[in-house]
């Protein structure tokens, strides 16, 4: 799957040019190199969480600030996979990098159905399928075969997900991109809103998931609130075969994490 | 819009109220509209873990001054930031009665329409919170009618248009205040929700209702119609 010498390349495989990609969520639905300047440094490009329907806004949506990260939390709205489709894949054809698709795993039926639409678009080149909270290994070997066809699979698990890794081995996932770990901090009304924590304070909890990972001998693409290129160092000689990068992308600017190349 | 970031210097901080303010040494031609916003990063080995979208405010003529400046801002502090992003209010050229209507929040970001106003002519009511009459009335022109936000309603007929500024999650208070009220002005509605991704993620965080579906205060707003916004439910 990727330009690793010791494993075997498959017909349909993602080859990354840069151990780079952005995590799901972080830049839309399509590339867009106007806004993102930094599009030449990654090697692929993943969409925002697409479901089969579409869906709202979370009525508690929130980006909740703690020491070295924030909370989100928005309930992943999108305009469900056909328009996701219809609006964006031109742009996904026209992209200066492959496509990656994040999925919303939901039924089984439904990201079959997903899947077969992205197969055959051009410069489409993986899925990704992100698994609801709960989710066991049987109902992860369902979405596994629904979601097995023509595109590599890239299965994204949290921290806390992990213990899954068994199902994973013997499925058809070519890797697993660890995702930033679930957590729940309370808003400004004191409610107590559940989301996805971003940043660099999440970099300790995903290195150590690193290791265990690797430890089942997956590939991974790690996500862990890498900030500077030290940082994504220490992820790939880790062992990670790309790094993820997160809400460091809505930075004003990259310096720390790319720096200028002198001359 | 580029996408590059650019430099400057935050040369003072002032306090107006609860709304921490700043000069930040800008090119004019980089001065956001009123209703536009800049994303702003301190300019340091670790940067913050988020941009701050920063408003202008009203100030010295002249003088960039914006708002709300980080607490672990200091003046002397490089920053960068991006060209301004975000729909600005765009005030009808005949309009001759500008109503201002600063919704629980302060109304510094809405003075800043008060120079374009007067200078075609217009004049401006501003309804103020009695709650917040004792601490911005200093900073209100003279030039400016003043009257409680409880004489709107008896105020409608006289104005052409209304510009509204506004928490995300007062939405649905606004909506009752014009309950059962035909309105036959333009206005429109800066609405204040976090901004996380500045446009460049579509993360969903800042999502508004309107008449037209859900919209991105970050790419479609953060300025929006009155009419697309009120007695949406959110």
């Amino acid at each position: 799957m990727w330009l690793n010498e010791l494993k075997p390349i498959h017909k349909r495989d993602l080859v990354l040019k840069h151990p780079y990609v952005n995590a799901p969520g972080t830049l839309g639905f399509a590339p867009d190199p106007h806004q993102m300047p930094f599009l030449s440094r990654l090697g692929a490009f993943t969409t925002n969480p697409v479901s089969r329907k579409s869906r709202q806004p979370a009525g508690n949506r929130v980006c909740l600030p703690f020491k070295g990260g924030v909370l989100l939390h928005t309930g992943h709205p999108n305009p469900g996979i056909q328009r996701v489709i219809s609006r964006n894949r031109h742009r996904w054809a026209d992209a200066p990098l492959p496509i990656i698709v994040h999925l919303l795993a939901e039924y089984p039926e439904t990201l079959y159905e997903m899947v077969r639409k992205l197969e055959g678009l051009e410069n489409v080149q993986a899925v990704e399928i992100g698994i609801p909270p709960g989710c066991d290994s049987s109902l992860l070997e369902a979405f596994m075969e629904a979601a097995s066809g023509e595109l590599p699979l890239i299965l994204s698990l949290s921290p806390q997900e992990i213990t899954l890794l068994e199902t994973v081995k013997n499925s058809q996932a070519r890797a697993v991109h660890l995702a930033p770990p679930r957590g729940t901090l309370p808003n400004p009304k004191g409610e107590l809103v559940s989301g996805r924590l971003y940043g660099p304070a999440t970099f300790p909890i995903l290195l150590q998931a690193l290791k265990t990972v690797l430890h089942a001998q997956l590939d991974v693409i790690a996500s862990g609130g890498v900030t500077t290129q030290k940082q994504a160092e220490i992820l790939l000689n880790t062992g990670a075969v790309a790094v993820s990068l997160g809400i460091v992308l809505w930075n004003v600017h990259l310096g720390a994490l790319f720096p200028e190349k002198p001359g | 819009m580029t996408a590059s970031p650019l430099k400057t210097k935050l040369l003072e901080i002032t306090q107006i109220g609860s709304s921490r303010a700043g000069v930040l040494d800008i090119q004019e031609k980089y001065w956001p509209k009123p209703g536009q916003y800049l994303s702003c990063q301190k300019f340091t080995e670790i940067p913050d873990v988020l941009t701050t979208n920063l408003f202008s405010i009203l100030g010295n003529k002249g003088v960039l001054t914006l708002e709300p400046i980080p607490q672990n801002w200091t003046p002397g502090d490089q920053v960068q930031y991006l060209a301004p992003q975000g729909l600005a209010f765009q005030l009808p050229s005949s309009a001759r009665w500008v109503g201002l209507l600063p919704f629980g929040v302060s109304p510094l970001r809405l003075l800043t329409l008060v120079r374009p106003a007067l200078a075609q002519g217009a004049s401006l009511i501003l309804f103020l919170d009695p709650e917040q009459r004792d601490t911005f009335l200093s900073f209100v022109p003279s030039s400016l009618e003043v009257l409680p936000l409880s004489a709107l309603k008896d105020n409608l007929d006289w104005l052409d248009t209304l510009a509204v500024d506004i928490k995300r999650e007062d939405l649905d208070v606004l909506s009752n205040l014009f309950l059962g009220l035909t309105l036959s002005i333009t206005g429109e509605v800066l609405i204040r929700t976090v901004m996380p991704c500045h446009g460049i993620g579509e993360c969903g965080v800042c999502s508004v209702k309107t008449k037209h579906g859900w919209r991105l205060a970050c790419k479609d707003g953060p300025v929006f119609r009155l009419a697309e916004i009120l007695h949406v439910a959110q």
